[in-house]
């Protein structure tokens, strides 16, 4: 059976199978070793049972915790979703409490500095930041949030490893952050399909609109094998099932984190919780083929906690 | 003692106009205010006046602010225009800075008695009556017929020149500012030295958030008018004041029978200085005649006077003394038929002509209103261009019209979405117009407040034209208006006419540039249904409504931001 023939229930018991087999792997040998264990391919948490500040600190201690990605000093990057004038509740940014529990996460980790930025597509980009509640909370948390809006923030890189776009203005503060942690919400998208943490990255590029032009899916692959986060952190707190990215559409609670340092991993994971399989969604399959990691889930080790 | 008050009159002046630039400032942000912002406008009598006569009925907020000002004038004459009229004060800054002095009184234009006729030509436009949507619904427009009084009230004149040229170049350098703060705060030198940064970065947020890309069009135009203004202080000081402004008049008018006069004494020795440096050319040739309704009590001549001859006492009108405001009765009838001139000539033009929706038939389809705004008839009547809603916009979308509406609409507000989108989330237009051409609307009334219809140029979209996976407009759309359209595998988009509001944040998202692909036009501006019809009319859409509305109401000035 090829995995494009694989039914969602059949997935789902797959990863469950999988899930299991790598919990108990866990209880014999530590996080570390599961990567290896599961015949050398990636590993991705999913954390469930919790508030949502719960889910993201169980999802990154178990995967060796905070202090293993940021260290003492460190400048943090994280980029949530938040891009909507739409309220937490509705699902189309990133949960705040999730976002300032990253944070608060990094900080305690020894972050000299964590900033919290998105490149808003509704305007006014207060309004986004306010509504969105990612301001609030996150700055609560001790971090600086910042509107991405102006071009000054952005500088021209070339994407040597890229098929179409060979150079973009990036956020210069991606460029120079010691860890960049990306942290999106679980949405389909109705140009995408679905909106992972891989699309999620088309917020800290400036001259974004372009990639319409010269074929989306392709961009995103492009840029997602030349710009990789050292953690990613996908909030299925509440997922956005129609009407995507902006809704307001049908939501349904989930109550799950999936975190990993694959970020093909975590939107193959992610996409099946939206309905799709890995291989339906143009994105992923193009990025997958670049190398930039693995979207078949069964050589992908789920722990879940 | 009375040579001193000249050293107070200036004093004055900077306290009322630092507190008009306060004022101006209160405004242009969302923060709720115990002081009305538009005190200056509200304490206009000429306003005032305005509003009551067209309207036939007390407007007690207008009253109350601008009966002192009434009262002020009844005893001091023009005391208005030197010691408290920001327009003057701006006026007298502008002439000392640009070195203007004005020629010698025998060569100065005799042109006092015009501002008269203009005040006269100005009061005729406001006497007819006053244009409402329907009988029903007279309280809808509560002001008319006061856009021509705006044109050349000194207090809207200048309030809109603040709006159309200060307050973008303010917001220019501070956004040059903040970019520039923004592009330091990543040099490496940062890095080195932390406490930089702990200064920069504060600093860099604070400028980026009070700075906002604001532009309008008509700006240089405004710029250039005012300027011509201050120029024609070459010709005589404060030219404006003595010749043109209707404010001035009618302030002189009210303060004819005012006790306190211009007397020179027997120690004057005919050294004509006072004559030559009086502002408002108040005294005559010969310096013991006096024309008190030009007098604004700014006591030049009292501090100047080798002699210490002149005062400003109490004393009886004297015809010896005194020269009279004599008003020519063929000039007076000439300015009455200027005044219906005034109404009548923009109607020549054909964008004038109404249809029976109250909807310009001959109309750019640009012409798009903000939510909330009456139909286009009274609106245009209604508006007094003061350009409150356009510097509150959060978004810069309102700019004022040049052509899109004729003649009769120039400087009224429309949506550019090109330069903005309608915010889904806000409604401060309606919150700050003073005169209810925008009438309030809440944010839930935003989804059947129906600007215009946004179409796709499906030459131009490259979903459409090129087969190329876009949606950008679809994405954008706040109230689920555009859908997707799936052949031969590419999704193309189409619009539901009866959700689209127009409210372009389409248009402005379009990555097609510099003509986006997707463009509002004012075709589906459904202002001449009530809102109950307009919200059947959003009833007969397609798809369901989203049901559950995202938004609390919101109260008081509280916006977005």
């Amino acid at each position: 059976m090829t995995h494009d023939e694989m039914t969602r229930r059949e997935f789902f018991q797959r990863a469950a199978a999988a899930g299991l087999a790598a919990y108990g792997l866990s209880q014999v040998v530590g996080g570390d070793e599961i990567a290896e264990a599961a015949a050398g391919g990636p590993i991705i948490v999913v954390a469930s049972k919790r508030d949502p500040a719960g889910l993201a600190r169980a999802a990154v201690d178990a995967l060796g915790g905070m202090k293993k990605f940021v260290k003492p000093g460190g400048v943090v990057l994280v980029k949530p979703n938040m891009t909507w004038a739409r309220r937490p509740e509705q699902a189309a940014n990133t949960n705040p409490q999730v976002v300032a529990e990253i944070v608060r996460l990094c900080k305690a980790a020894g972050a000299r500095e964590v900033k919290v930025m998105d490149h808003p597509l509704d305007s006014p980009e207060t309004t986004v930041m306010k509504m969105s509640g990612i301001a609030a909370a996150a700055e609560a948390a001790g971090a600086r949030v910042i509107s991405a809006s102006s071009m000054a923030m952005y500088q021209n890189a070339r994407l040597p490893r890229a098929k179409v776009l060979k150079s973009a203005a990036v956020l210069r503060d991606l460029q120079r952050a010691d860890v960049f942690i990306n942290v999106p919400i679980a949405k389909v998208h109705n140009s995408t399909t679905v909106t992972l943490a891989c699309k999620n990255l088309m917020g800290v590029v400036w001259d974004r609109g372009a990639w319409h032009q010269s074929g989306l899916d392709q961009c995103i692959a492009d840029f997602a094998a030349q710009y990789r986060p050292q953690l990613t952190i996908l909030d299925a707190v509440r997922v956005l099932l129609t009407n995507g990215p902006k809704g307001p559409g049908r939501t349904e609670d989930r109550g799950l984190i999936v975190a990993g340092t694959d970020p093909l991993a975590v939107d193959a994971y992610g996409a099946t919780l939206l309905g799709y399989k890995p291989q339906q969604i143009g994105h992923l399959r193009l990025a997958a083929a670049s190398g930039v990691g693995e979207i078949r889930l069964d050589r992908v080790a789920i722990k879940h906690v | 003692m009375s040579r001193r008050l000249r050293g107070l009159r200036r004093a004055s002046q900077l306290v009322f106009f630092a507190a008009f630039v306060a004022l101006f400032g209160l405004a242009a942000t969302v923060a709720p205010t115990s002081v009305p912002p538009d005190l200056f406008l509200r304490s206009d009598p000429l306003i005032a006046l305005s509003g009551m006569v067209s309207l036939r009925r007390l407007l007690l907020p207008l009253l109350w602010f601008a009966l002192p000002v009434v009262a002020l004038s009844l005893a001091l004459g023009r005391a208005y225009c030197g010691w408290v009229c920001p327009m003057g004060t701006a006026l007298d800054l502008g002439e000392r800075l640009l070195h203007l002095r004005g020629r010698r009184p025998s060569q100065a234009p005799p042109w006092r008695r015009v501002k008269f006729y203009l005040l006269l030509a100005l009061l005729v436009t406001i006497l007819l009556p006053a244009a409402r949507r329907s009988a029903d619904e007279l309280s809808l427009s509560q002001t008319v017929g006061l856009s021509a009084v705006y044109l050349l009230d000194p207090i809207a004149l200048l309030t809109r020149t603040f709006t159309l040229v200060l307050l973008p170049a303010v917001q220019w350098v501070l956004g040059f500012t903040s970019d520039q703060l923004t592009a330091f705060s990543y040099s490496d030198l940062l890095d080195r030295h932390l406490w930089l940064a702990r200064v920069v970065n504060p600093v860099q947020g604070a400028v980026g958030y009070v700075a906002g890309p604001t532009y309008f069009r008509l700006g240089l135009f405004s710029f250039a008018f005012f300027l011509g203004i201050i120029a024609l202080g070459s010709i005589a000081r404060r030219f404006w004041c003595r010749n043109l402004c209707p404010l001035g008049a009618l302030l002189g008018f009210l303060g004819k029978a005012s006790p306190v006069r211009l007397a020179v004494s027997e120690k004057c020795t005919r050294c004509l200085r006072c004559v030559n440096e009086c502002k408002t050319g108040a005294i005559t040739e010969d310096p013991h005649r006096y024309r008190g309704t030009e007098c604004i009590a700014c006591f030049t001549c009292v501090a100047i006077c080798p002699e210490k001859a002149i005062s400003l006492t109490v004393r009886r009108a004297d015809a010896d003394r005194d020269d009279a405001l004599q008003l020519d009765r063929r000039r007076v009838l000439q300015a009455a038929g200027l005044g219906v001139a005034a109404l009548v000539l923009p109607k020549v033009d054909w964008t004038g002509r109404f249809d029976e929706r109250k909807v310009t038939k001959f109309a750019s389809d640009k012409l798009i209103r903000p939510p909330g705004a009456l139909p286009e008839e009274p609106f245009v009547t209604a508006c007094v261009r003061c350009g409150e809603c356009m510097k509150i916009c959060p978004t810069n979308a309102l700019q004022p019209a040049l052509g899109e509406g004729g003649l009769q609409a120039l400087g009224t507000p429309i949506v550019v979405p090109r330069i903005g989108p309608c915010a889904q989330a806000c409604n401060l237009c309606g919150q700050v117009c003073p005169t209810r051409a925008i009438e309030p609307f809440t944010i839930e009334e935003k989804d059947h407040l129906y600007l215009g219809t946004a179409m796709v140029d499906r030459s131009l979209c490259i979903a459409w034209a090129a087969d190329k996976q876009c949606l950008i407009c679809d994405e954008a759309c706040s109230y689920r208006a555009i859908s997707q359209k799936t052949t031969e595998g590419v999704g193309r988009p189409v619009i539901d006419e009866h959700v689209c509001v127009g409210c372009g944040l389409c248009e402005r998202a379009c990555p097609i540039q510099p003509q986006a692909a997707i463009h509002v036009y004012a075709s589906g501006d459904k202002r001449h249904l009530s809102r109950v019809e307009q919200a059947a009319w959003r009833q007969q859409a397609q798809q369901e409504p989203a049901g559950e509305s995202p938004y609390p109401q919101q109260a008081g000035r509280e916006g977005p931001g």
